[in-house]
C-alpha cells in the first residue's frame, strides 16, 4: 500500500480527531469546539506519522459505509457467539475440543490485521494468539472434524479460514484494504 | 520468625494507636472551618467551578509551585543517577502487528484526551497532574511498542522548561499587577471569563496555568521513561 501525502494524512488525523472531541466534550458550545480545534491540529501534526498511512482515503465513502454496516454486523456475532458459550458452559457434559488452528488472511494492512484479531478474540470461542504476515494462529473452543482431519496444512488453514476469518474478511477488505 | 512476629505485633500496635486516636474524629459531621468558606467564594473569587482545582492554583498556588518543582527535581535526579556515555535502546524484538498497530491508532486519542483533562481542569476533575501524566502514558505506550522510539529530546527539554518558566511568569505578573506572587490577574484584574462561568474560557488562570503543568509533567514524566528504559551499551 503506497503511502498518501503528508498533508492528506495530517488532515486525515486533524478530522478524525475532531470528530471525537465532540462526543468526547458532548457539547456543541463554540468555545468547547475552538479548543478542540486547536487541540486537533496540535496533536494532529504530533502524531499524524505513525497514525495513518492511507490519509484521507480512509474516508472513502464505500469504507465509511462498510465500517458503519460492521458494527451491527459484529455486534451480532458477538451476541451469538457468546451464548454459544454459554451453552457451553451450562452444559453437563461441557462439550469443548480445544486446540490452536492456523488460518491464513487475505488483508494486506496493518490496521486491517487488527481488525481481523481483535474480531476474533472479540467472539468468544476464538482467540488470537499470534499475528505473523498473513498468518493467524487461533486458538479455538471447539475445534470442528473437518479441520482436524484436513490431510494437509493447506487444507487444514483452508478450512478453518473459512469459519473464522472469512466472515470478517469481507467487510475488513473494504474498509482496511 | 521471631523477627517476624514482632514486625506483626509492632504493626499491630501501631495500628491500634492510630484508629484510637481516629476514634475521637466524628464521621459524616459538619467539621468545615475554612472548607465552608471556599465552597461559599469560589465562583466569585477564582471563576472556578472546581472547587479542589481553584484550591490547589488558586487559594494555594504555592503547594503547587511546590510540587512541580518536587517533579522537576525527581525527573533531574533519574536523569543524574542514569547518567552514562552511551545509553541506547537495547530492546531485541519488536511488539506483534496487533500491539504495534494498535498502539499506533491509540497514540494520538491518548494525547487528545490528555488535553481534555488539563484544560476542563477548572470545570471537571483533573486538571494539569492527571492530564500530564495521560499524556507521558501515550508517549509509554510508544516505547512498549516500538523497539526503537524514542522521544525527541530536544524539543521536550526546552519545551519543559519554557513551561516551567511559563508558570513562574505568570505569578510574577501577578506581582508586578497586585503586590504577591501567583496573584491571579486573568479574573481579579481583566474580569476575563466573568460573564460565562461553567464554559470553558472562564477561571481565571487556572486553565493557562494547568495548560503549562500539564505540559512540563507530560515531558518530565516521557523523560523518566525514556532514562529509565534505556540501557548503557558497552562498546
Amino acid at each position: 500500500m503506497e503511502e498518501a501525502g503528508k498533508l492528506s494524512r495530517y488532515l486525515y488525523t486533524v478530522i478524525v480527531l475532531f470528530l471525537v472531541w465532540i462526543p468526547l466534550t458532548a457539547s456543541l458550545d463554540t468555545q468547547e469546539l475552538e479548543f478542540g480545534f486547536i487541540l486537533a491540529l496540535t496533536v494532529g501534526a504530533l502524531t499524524y506519522p505513525v497514525f495513518t498511512t492511507r490519509g484521507l482515503a480512509n474516508l472513502h465513502p464505500k469504507r465509511v459505509a462498510y465500517a458503519i454496516a460492521y458494527i451491527p454486523y459484529f455486534l451480532w456475532a458477538m451476541i451469538v457467539a457468546n451464548l454459544d458459550v454459554a451453552y457451553r458452559v451450562l452444559h453437563p457434559a461441557r462439550p469443548i475440543r480445544p486446540g490452536i488452528v492456523h488460518c491464513k488472511t487475505i488483508l494486506k494492512t496493518n490496521p486491517g490485521k487488527l481488525g481481523l484479531a481483535n474480531s476474533i478474540t472479540l467472539t468468544p470461542g476464538t482467540i488470537t494468539l499470534d499475528v505473523d504476515g498473513d498468518d493467524y494462529f487461533i486458538h479455538w473452543i471447539w475445534v470442528p472434524d473437518e479441520v482436524l482431519q484436513a490431510k494437509s496444512e493447506d487444507e487444514h488453514a483452508e478450512h478453518a479460514s473459512e469459519a473464522i476469518t472469512r466472515p470478517f474478511e469481507k467487510f475488513l477488505k473494504v474498509i482496511f484494504g | 520468625m521471631l523477627k517476624r512476629s514482632l514486625a506483626i505485633i509492632t504493626l499491630l500496635i501501631i495500628g491500634y494507636w492510630l484508629a484510637q486516636g481516629l476514634a475521637g474524629v466524628p464521621f459524616g459531621q459538619d467539621k468545615m472551618l475554612v472548607g465552608q468558606y471556599y465552597l461559599n467564594h469560589v465562583e466569585a473569587q477564582t471563576g472556578a467551578i472546581n472547587v479542589v482545582t481553584a484550591i490547589v492554583v488558586n487559594y494555594r498556588g504555592f503547594d503547587t509551585l511546590g510540587e512541580v518543582t518536587v517533579l522537576f527535581i525527581a525527573s533531574t535526579g533519574v536523569a543524574a543517577l542514569l547518567w552514562g556515555r552511551k545509553k541506547k535502546r537495547t530492546a531485541k524484538t519488536e511488539g506483534s502487528v496487533v500491539l504495534t498497530t494498535g498502539i499506533s491508532l491509540l497514540f494520538p486519542f491518548v494525547l487528545m484526551f490528555g488535553g481534555y483533562i488539563f484544560i476542563h481542569g477548572h470545570l471537571t476533575p483533573g486538571g494539569g497532574f492527571p492530564g500530564g501524566a495521560t499524556i507521558a502514558t501515550g508517549f509509554l505506550l510508544m516505547y512498549m511498542a516500538f523497539i526503537s522510539y524514542e522521544i525527541p529530546h530536544g524539543k521536550f527539554e526546552v519545551t519543559e522548561g519554557l513551561v516551567g518558566m511559563g508558570y513562574v511568569i505568570v505569578g510574577l505578573i501577578g506581582l508586578a499587577i497586585s503586590g504577591y506572587f501567583l496573584f491571579d490577574w486573568i479574573w481579579q484584574t481583566w474580569h476575563w471569563g466573568a460573564g460565562n462561568i461553567g464554559r470553558l474560557f472562564s477561571g481565571g488562570f487556572i486553565p493557562v496555568i494547568y495548560t503549562l503543568i500539564a505540559l512540563k509533567v507530560g515531558t518530565e514524566l516521557s523523560g523518566i521513561i525514556d532514562n529509565m528504559l534505556k540501557e548503557e551499551v558497552k562498546e
